[in-house]
C-alpha cells in the first residue's frame, strides 16, 4: 500500500459475498443486522431477498447474490442496514467482516472489462495489500434504483 | 423563536378557531350574550398579549375588533351579518398575521389594509342604522365598500365572501389551507372548554376531560384555563413513534410470555407486564385520537361562506361531533369533506327559488353526521337538494368519453352513480368558483382509499344526495386472520372476511368444482369463484386432496374464496407500511409483526379479487352479464332428461334439491313455493312423473327479468365460459345455442317458461318473506 499521511482515508466495512470482498463505507451503515429471520415475498422483484424486522419496522432488503445473479447463499445471510431517500433498506449479504481503512489514493475505477451490470453496481475498487476490496455505493443498491435499472 | 412568542401563536390560533365557530354560530342567534362574551374575550386576550409581545399590527386590529365587539356585547349593536362577516375577515387578516409571525418572526408590512380593515371596523360600529334598516344577507361586500370607498383600492383584502380570490396572506374560506402549526392540533381540549356551547354544534368534551360549565358573559376566562392546565401539548412525531415502541414493546412481551411460562414467578411478572403494556398500547392510541369536531369546526364558515357566494340559503347541522377519530386519519379526510360539501351546495342545494317551486323550504339543508360503525368511523354528508340525475350522469359520462354510449345504455343507476367518482367527470354546468372544474369526487375517492376508507353515494332524484365516507378507526392496528400458504404467514384483514370453510385431507371436497382452470365452491348453491392463494402468488403447488382452508372474503362488494393452506389465530396487528418496489405488486397492504415475531404479509383482498377477474355480487348480479360483453358468457351446464343445457349463469338465483312433494300443482302447471313466492316450474327433466314423493329432485331457481322461474334438473354438470356462435356466412350470433366444452350446446330460454298468468307470483308473495 502506498498510503500516505497526506492521502486521506476513510473506514469501510467489508462484507463477503461468495468469494469477493465488497467494501462499504462505514458512514452509510445504520446498523448489522446478525443473521435476522427474514420473510420471503412472493411476486417481488427478484433482486429482493425478503423482508427483515428493525426496531419496530420492516424493511426491504436486496439480495447481493441474487442480484448478481448468483446461487442462493448456503447459510443464513447478515444484512447491513442503509438509509434512502425512499426510507430504509437493508442489504443480504454472505458474512460482515472487519471495518477497513482505505486510502483515496487507492481506489481504482472499474475496468472497462467488466460486465454490464457490474459496471453499473460497483463503483469501482480499493487495492489492498492482497486483495481488491470491490466499493460498493448503497446508493446503487436502493430498491427503487434498481427497479428502475435493472427491472427483471 | 422564543417560547413566549410560540405559546402566544398556539394560543391566538385557537382563539381565533373558537371564534369562527362563535361567530357562525352567532348568525343564527345573533342576541347571545354568551357568544358574544367569549368572541369578546378571545379578542381580548389576543389584544392582551400583543401589546406585552410588541406586535403593534395585531394590537390595532384587535383593538378595533374589541370595540366593535364590546358595543354588540353590551346589546348597543346587534350582530347583523355584515358585522359578522365584518368580524370574519378581521379573523382573517388576524390568522394572517399570525402565520407571518410563524414563518417569517415578524408582523409583515402592510398598514394601509389594516387601516382598511379598521375604518370597516368602524364603520361598522357607526353605521347601525344602516345595517340594521337593511339586514339583506347578500349585500356584505357591496355594503362595505360603499363605507368607505377611498379605502378600496388598498383594502382588497377584506373583500366579502363573494370574492374567494383574495390574495394572500389569509386566504378566504381556505379550509385545506397551508399546513397549521403540528403541534396546534394536538389532542387538546381545551377548544372544547368554550363556555356555553350551543346546541347542535357543542363540542361535547371527550371523557376524562373536564367540561367547563357554562359561565357568565361577565366571568373572566378562568374557565378556560382549568381545562387548559391539565393538558398538555406534545408533538404528533413524538405520538408516532411512541407508538412504534409501544408495538415494539407488544413483541417483545408476546416473546417473554412464550418463554418464561416455566417458572411461576417469573409467569406472574410477565402477566402484570402484559396486562401494563395492554394498557399502554391503549392510552398512546387513545393519545392520537381527536374529535372529529377538529375537522367539522371549520365547516360552518364554510358554509355560509359558500351559500353567501352562490346566492343559496343554507343551513349546516352537524351531529356526532365527539367521535373520535386517529389523528392521521382526521387530516386525511379534511380535504374529502371539504371537497364534498362544496359540492353539496354548489351542485345539490338549489336556489331558493327553485326549492320553493319544489315544494321545498327555500333554505337548503346540509346534515354533516359521524357515527362509530363497528370499526369504522361513518361521516355522512347529506343534502337535501335535487339529488343527482341519473341521465344527466349518464350523458355527461359519454360526452366526456368515460364510458361509451353502448356500456352507458347497459348500467344500472348504481353503476352510473359510481361513474361521478371517475377522474375527469364533472356534471356543472359551468365552471364556478366553487366547483365543476372536474376534479373533486375522484380526489374524494382516492384520499379516502388511501387511508384504507371507502366512499359510497345514494342519491334520490329531487330529495337529495347522501354521500358516506366509511374510515377505518385507527391506520395503524387493525385485526387480521393470519393464514399459511406453503410454509408463510399472511394476513387477512378482518373487515373483508366473510366466513371459513375448512377442507379436510385425503379427499377432495365435492363443493369444490372445477372447470378447466377455475375452481369453484358451491355455498349454499352460490358458485363461488376460488382463487388458490399459492398460485396466485406463484408459490410451490399443493396436493388437490391436503387439507386446505377457504376464507370467504369480500373485497368492495367482490366475494370470492381464498384457498390457504391453514389458518393461524386471528390477531391485531401492527401495520408497517412496504417499501416502494413491493407495493408494486398490488396484493399487499402491508406488512406486519406477529407477536411471535414472525413476520406477515398483508394481503390486499381487493386486489386479489380484481386481479382474479372477481366481478362484482349480490346487489349487482343483474350487471355480471355485461360484465361478459365480448361474446363471452358463462353458463351454468345442466342435464335435462338426458341431454345437456345450458343457463346463463347470471340469471341463475339458487340450486335447490328438494323432494318432489314440495313441488305442487297450480292447475295443470307445476309451481314451487321457493322463499315465500310460487314459481312457475318447466319440468325439464320429466323428474315428477316418478311415484316417490320423497325422491329428491334439483331445481334450478332462475331469474327472468323481474320474475323468477324454477326449472328442474336431472343433475348439474359444470359451470363453464361460452361463445356466442356466429352463423357461418352472415356472421349474425345465433340466439339459443352456445359452445361449451366445444359443443353446441341448447341455451334455455327462460322466457319461454309460461307465467302463472291468472296468479301472478307477487300476490302469492308471504308477508314479510322478501326474495332474495
Amino acid at each position: 500500500m502506498k498510503e500516505t499521511a497526506a492521502s486521506p482515508t476513510q473506514e469501510v466495512c467489508s462484507v463477503r459475498v461468495g468469494d469477493t470482498l465488497y467494501g462499504v463505507p462505514i458512514v452509510h451503515v445504520l446498523e448489522i443486522l446478525g443473521k435476522p429471520a427474514t420473510q420471503p415475498v412472493p411476486l417481488a422483484p427478484y433482486f429482493v431477498g425478503g423482508l427483515v424486522h428493525y426496531r419496530g419496522e420492516v424493511l426491504t432488503a436486496v439480495s447481493l447474490r441474487r442480484l448478481l445473479g448468483m446461487d442462493p447463499a448456503p447459510a443464513p445471510e447478515d444484512v447491513l442496514v442503509f438509509e434512502s431517500s425512499d426510507g430504509l433498506f437493508g442489504l443480504f449479504v454472505d458474512s460482515v467482516g472487519e471495518v477497513l481503512h482505505v486510502a483515496a489514493a487507492d481506489h481504482e475505477p472499474n475496468p472497462a472489462t467488466l460486465e454490464n451490470r457490474r459496471q453499473a453496481l460497483f463503483d469501482g475498487a480499493w487495492k489492498l495489500r492482497d486483495r481488491l476490496l470491490v466499493s460498493l455505493e448503497p446508493e446503487r443498491l436502493e430498491p427503487m434504483h434498481l427497479a428502475g435499472a435493472f427491472p427483471a | 423563536m422564543d417560547d413566549l412568542t410560540r405559546e402566544f401563536l398556539l394560543e391566538s390560533q385557537e382563539g381565533l378557531d373558537r371564534m369562527e365557530r362563535c361567530l357562525t354560530d352567532l348568525e343564527t342567534r345573533p342576541g347571545d350574550a354568551e357568544l358574544l362574551a367569549d368572541i369578546f374575550r378571545s379578542v381580548h386576550t389576543i389584544k392582551g398579549t400583543t401589546g406585552f409581545l410588541g406586535f403593534s399590527r395585531l394590537e390595532a386590529l384587535s383593538h378595533a375588533g374589541e370595540n366593535l365587539l364590546g358595543l354588540l356585547r353590551e346589546g348597543e349593536l346587534a350582530a347583523t351579518p355584515e358585522i359578522v362577516s365584518g368580524l370574519l375577515s378581521l379573523m382573517d387578516r388576524l390568522r394572517g398575521i399570525l402565520r407571518s409571525i410563524e414563518s417569517t418572526g415578524a408582523e409583515g408590512e402592510s398598514q394601509q389594509q389594516d387601516g382598511a380593515m379598521i375604518a370597516r371596523l368602524d364603520a361598522l360600529q357607526h353605521g347601525e342604522a344602516v345595517a340594521l334598516a337593511e339586514p339583506v344577507l347578500t349585500a356584505v361586500a357591496e355594503e362595505v365598500v360603499h363605507a368607505i370607498p377611498q379605502k378600496r383600492r388598498s383594502g382588497r383584502k377584506r373583500a366579502g365572501p363573494r370574492n374567494p380570490q383574495g390574495a394572500p396572506p389569509p386566504p378566504r374560506g381556505e379550509e385545506a389551507g397551508p399546513p397549521r402549526i403540528p403541534e396546534e392540533a394536538a389532542p387538546n381540549p381545551a377548544p372544547e372548554a368554550e363556555p356555553g356551547p350551543a346546541p347542535g354544534f357543542s363540542n361535547a368534551a371527550r371523557p376524562g376531560s373536564v367540561p367547563a360549565p357554562p359561565s357568565s358573559p361577565e366571568a373572566p376566562p378562568a374557565s378556560g384555563n382549568s381545562a387548559a392546565d391539565s393538558t398538555l401539548r406534545v408533538d404528533a412525531e413524538l405520538l408516532n413513534r411512541m407508538m412504534n415502541l409501544v408495538g415494539e414493546l407488544v413483541l417483545t412481551r408476546n416473546q417473554i410470555l412464550q418463554a418464561t411460562s416455566s417458572d411461576a414467578g417469573f409467569a406472574l411478572l410477565s402477566r402484570r407486564l402484559d396486562m401494563v403494556t395492554a394498557d399502554l398500547r391503549e392510552s398512546v392510541m387513545k393519545a392520537r385520537m381527536q374529535p372529529v369536531s377538529h375537522v367539522f369546526s371549520r365547516f360552518p364558515r364554510l358554509v355560509r361562506d359558500l351559500a353567501l357566494g352562490l346566492d343559496k340559503r343554507v343551513r349546516l347541522e352537524m351531529e356526532g361531533q365527539e367521535t373520535e377519530l386517529d389523528k392521521s386519519l382526521l387530516e386525511a379526510i379534511r380535504d374529502p369533506l371539504t371537497h364534498s360539501i362544496r359540492n353539496a351546495i354548489d351542485h345539490g342545494i338549489e336556489r331558493p327559488e327553485a326549492r320553493v317551486a319544489a315544494g321545498k323550504p327555500a333554505e337548503g339543508l346540509v346534515r354533516l353526521r359521524a357515527c362509530h360503525e363497528g370499526s369504522h368511523v361513518i361521516v355522512e354528508v347529506h343534502d337535501d337538494g335535487a339529488g343527482i340525475s341519473i341521465d344527466r350522469v349518464r350523458e355527461k359520462a359519454v360526452e366526456r368519453q368515460l364510458v361509451t354510449a353502448q356500456r352507458a345504455e347497459q348500467m344500472n343507476e348504481r353503476e352510473i352513480l359510481q361513474l361521478i367518482f371517475l377522474p375527469g367527470f364533472s356534471t356543472a354546468a359551468a365552471v364556478t368558483s366553487v366547483s365543476g372544474r372536474g376534479v373533486g369526487m375522484d380526489v374524494v375517492r382516492t384520499n379516502v382509499e388511501k387511508i384504507g376508507g371507502k366512499v359510497e353515494v345514494e342519491s334520490r332524484a329531487g330529495e337529495g344526495t347522501i354521500l358516506r365516507l366509511r374510515i377505518p378507526l385507527t391506520l395503524a392496528i387493525i385485526p387480521a386472520l393470519i393464514v399459511h400458504s406453503r410454509g408463510q404467514n399472511f394476513a387477512v384483514p378482518q373487515a373483508s372476511l366473510m366466513e371459513l370453510v375448512h377442507m379436510s385431507a385425503g379427499e377432495e371436497d365435492p363443493r369444490i368444482e372445477w372447470l378447466e382452470n377455475a375452481a369453484l365452491y358451491r355455498l349454499r348453491g352460490h358458485l363461488l369463484p376460488l382463487v388458490f392463494l399459492n398460485r396466485l402468488l406463484q408459490q410451490p403447488a399443493r396436493e388437490r386432496t391436503d387439507a386446505c382452508d377457504i376464507a370467504i372474503l369480500n373485497a368492495d362488494g367482490r366475494r370470492f374464496g381464498l384457498i390457504v393452506d391453514g389458518l393461524a389465530d386471528p390477531e391485531e396487528i401492527v401495520v408497517k407500511p412496504l417499501a416502494a418496489v413491493l407495493r408494486e405488486i398490488g396484493y399487499y397492504a402491508g406488512a406486519t409483526i406477529l407477536g411471535n415475531g414472525e413476520m406477515a404479509l398483508i394481503l390486499n383482498p381487493g386486489a386479489i379479487a380484481q386481479n382474479a377477474g372477481v366481478s362484482l355480487t349480490t346487489e349487482t348480479e343483474e350487471s355480471l352479464g355485461q360484465e361478459n360483453r365480448a361474446g363471452h358468457e358463462d353458463f351454468l351446464l345442466v342435464e335435462t332428461d338426458g341431454r345437456p343445457a345450458a343457463l346463463p349463469l347470471e340469471t341463475v338465483v339458487r340450486i335447490e334439491r328438494i323432494p318432489r312433494s314440495r313441488i305442487e300443482q297450480a292447475g295443470s302447471r307445476p309451481v314451487l313455493r321457493f322463499d315465500g313466492m310460487l314459481l312457475p316450474l318447466d319440468d325439464a327433466a320429466a323428474s315428477l312423473a316418478g311415484a316417490d314423493p320423497e325422491a329428491q329432485t334439483t331445481v334450478v331457481v332462475c331469474r327472468d327479468g323481474q320474475r323468477h322461474v324454477g326449472m328442474t334438473v336431472s343433475q348439474v354438470l359444470d359451470v363453464t365460459g361460452g361463445r356466442q356462435l356466429e352463423e357461418a356466412g352472415t356472421g349474425a350470433l345465433a340466439n339459443g345455442i352456445t359452445l361449451l366444452h366445444d359443443r353446441v350446446t341448447g341455451v334455455v330460454s327462460l322466457s319461454a317458461i309460461p307465467s302463472l298468468d291468472s296468479v301472478s307470483e307477487r300476490e302469492y308473495s308471504l308477508p314479510g318473506e322478501e326474495t332474495r
